[in-house]
């Protein structure tokens, strides 16, 4: 039987991976689409690598993150990095979700219009840049160390919201989502 | 131009991970076989040899099911500038399967505060010789081997990992247990980390034990003793000194009864900063909160600044003022 430890590895680089890929492409995309460098013939190629990549990686996150927490010093939450990289990848996840299934409402026309083309493109990367982030992280914790040392990130900060914030949060945002999916 | 700017831009990420050393604050303590304290150590390609030399002392004798300690001492120590040295205790060297937990020693505890067989310590300057001990459970009653071994850097930081593990074994024979022994029941699990400004009172549960002692000593290394107190049955109980700072307390336990009388190994106790606590449905609320409200937002948002096909440019088709098309 493969340990959460193990596990978390493998589906941690799994993630990082193909998140890391996506935010490339997406940088790419959000280029091709104005047509900088020349890029703008190859959109449809990085257009679906962007959102494949990210979509395996979207199927990896919810792996790595149970079995972060199983692999958690007592098979939990009690350290403010581990609250932090649970905070960092869920809004990652819902960030993806929602560059994926914008892309999939709106289809190709996303990447010719002026202000959907450049917050796809910034969506996508942003949600590369959260999984980046909660790998570092997840370096600091396991190895004390990590890439994103040198900006002095504030870690052990734990910007924690009320449960009644939390649950009002949760209210409108499910609204919204149904306002949002209503228009399809 | 293009292809050789991309390139010269791999050629750059493949030599990166050159620079610097591997790990140079260490992997932490863990349980591990044989190099496999850090990725880049399991490679003996990789590897050059230590110049430490590494012996293992235990007590005479040994019985089955018993606490015991295991000391590795290691001489010539080199380590980075930071200090940090990796010792392991292992029950072979073959790289697989070989800790002590997998012939059936387990390790209660070991001089840095925790209960694995790969701990770090930090070497002070200019000292040349270090001893880490752990505490085991005695494993079935047969002959078993231990070895000693550290891997760690030199002060430059950018040289090869050096590697270096005890040259002859520590051969040990576990005993059967005498009848009418004084000693620690097996279910006694001694504890090895406390918070600071805790008091903290230790049940000792016992077999064939009449009268019990305690010695205890600090860093410093003078030794207090106290008597512990008689509970029910077979337990005994009593008070270690609060620690004000963090800090590592030892104490042992010296049993007497009908048979020879015993002196338990040095059990390690940690004192830490109360650890951080979060209420866990808070924190699981918030995350699910931002999952839906990045999700939603998004999504409505990149539908509110989507131009509809049905509203794109018909210019062709609108009827033209005046009512003529």
């Amino acid at each position: 039987m493969v340990s959460s430890n193990t596990f978390h590895v493998v589906s941690t680089e799994l993630t990082v991976g193909a998140f890391a890929m996506a935010g490339l492409f997406f940088l790419l995309a959000g280029l091709a689409s104005r047509n900088i460098l020349g890029l703008q013939s190859k959109i449809t190629v990085i257009d679906t690598v962007a959102h494949a990549t990210l979509f395996f990686g979207l199927i990896a996150m919810p792996f790595a993150i149970f079995s972060g927490i199983q692999s958690g010093p007592q098979g939990d939450i009690n350290h403010p990095l581990l609250v932090n990289k649970m905070l960092l990848s869920t809004a990652s996840l819902g960030l993806a979700i929602g560059v994926l299934a914008s892309r999939h409402s709106i289809g190709e026309r996303i990447w010719q219009q002026t202000y959907t083309r450049d917050l796809q493109a910034v969506g996508g990367m942003a949600a590369s840049g959260l999984i980046l982030l909660t790998a570092s992280i997840g370096g600091t914790f396991s190895r004390g160390e990590s890439l994103l040392d040198i900006f002095h990130l504030p870690y052990e900060i734990v910007p924690l919201m009320p449960l009644w914030m939390s649950c009002t949060v949760l209210v409108l945002a499910i609204a919204n989502l149904r306002t949002a999916l209503q228009k399809v | 131009m293009n292809r050789i700017a991309l390139v010269l831009l791999l050629c750059a990420c493949l030599l990166a991970p050159g620079i610097g050393s591997a790990n140079p604050n260490g992997v932490g303590a863990g349980e591990f076989d044989a190099q496999c304290g850090g990725a880049c150590h399991g490679d003996a390609d990789m590897n050059r040899s230590s110049s430490a030399i590494i012996t293992l002392t235990s007590p005479d004798t040994i019985y089955e099911g018993l606490l015991t300690s295991i000391t590795v001492q290691i001489e010539s120590v080199e380590t980075t500038q930071s200090g940090i040295l990796g010792v392991f205790l292992l029950s072979s060297l073959s790289g697989s399967q070989d800790t002590p937990a997998d012939v059936g020693w387990d390790i209660v505890s070991n001089s840095e505060g925790n209960a694995f067989n790969y701990l770090e310590t930090i070497v002070p300057s200019g000292t040349s010789t270090v001893e880490v001990t752990w505490t085991l459970k005695a494993p079935e009653v047969g002959e078993y081997t231990l070895y000693g071994a550290v891997h760690h850097g030199t002060v430059d930081g950018n040289d090869a990992p050096f590697y270096g593990a005890s040259i002859t074994p520590l051969s040990v024979t576990v005993l059967e247990v005498p009848e009418d022994l004084p000693r620690l029941s097996d279910s006694f699990d001694p504890p090895i980390q406390r918070d600071i400004g805790e008091t903290t009172s230790i049940e000792v549960s016992t077999e064939f034990v009449t009268s019990m002692s305690i010695e205890w000593r600090t860093n410093s290394g003078e030794i207090t003793s106290l008597n512990a107190t008689k509970g029910e049955g077979n337990s005994w109980s009593f008070e270690l000194p609060t620690s004000i700072l963090p800090n590592m307390i030892e104490w042992r336990a010296i049993l007497s009864g009908e048979g020879p009388e015993q002196t338990t190994p040095w059990f390690q106790l940690r004192s830490d900063e109360p650890s951080w606590e979060v209420d866990n449905t808070l924190v699981y609320m918030q995350s699910f909160a931002m999952l839906f409200a990045l999700m939603a937002g998004f999504m409505a948002l990149q539908k509110t600044l989507s131009v509809p096909i049905d509203k794109k440019d018909h210019s062709e088709l609108m009827i033209p003022h005046g009512g003529e098309y």
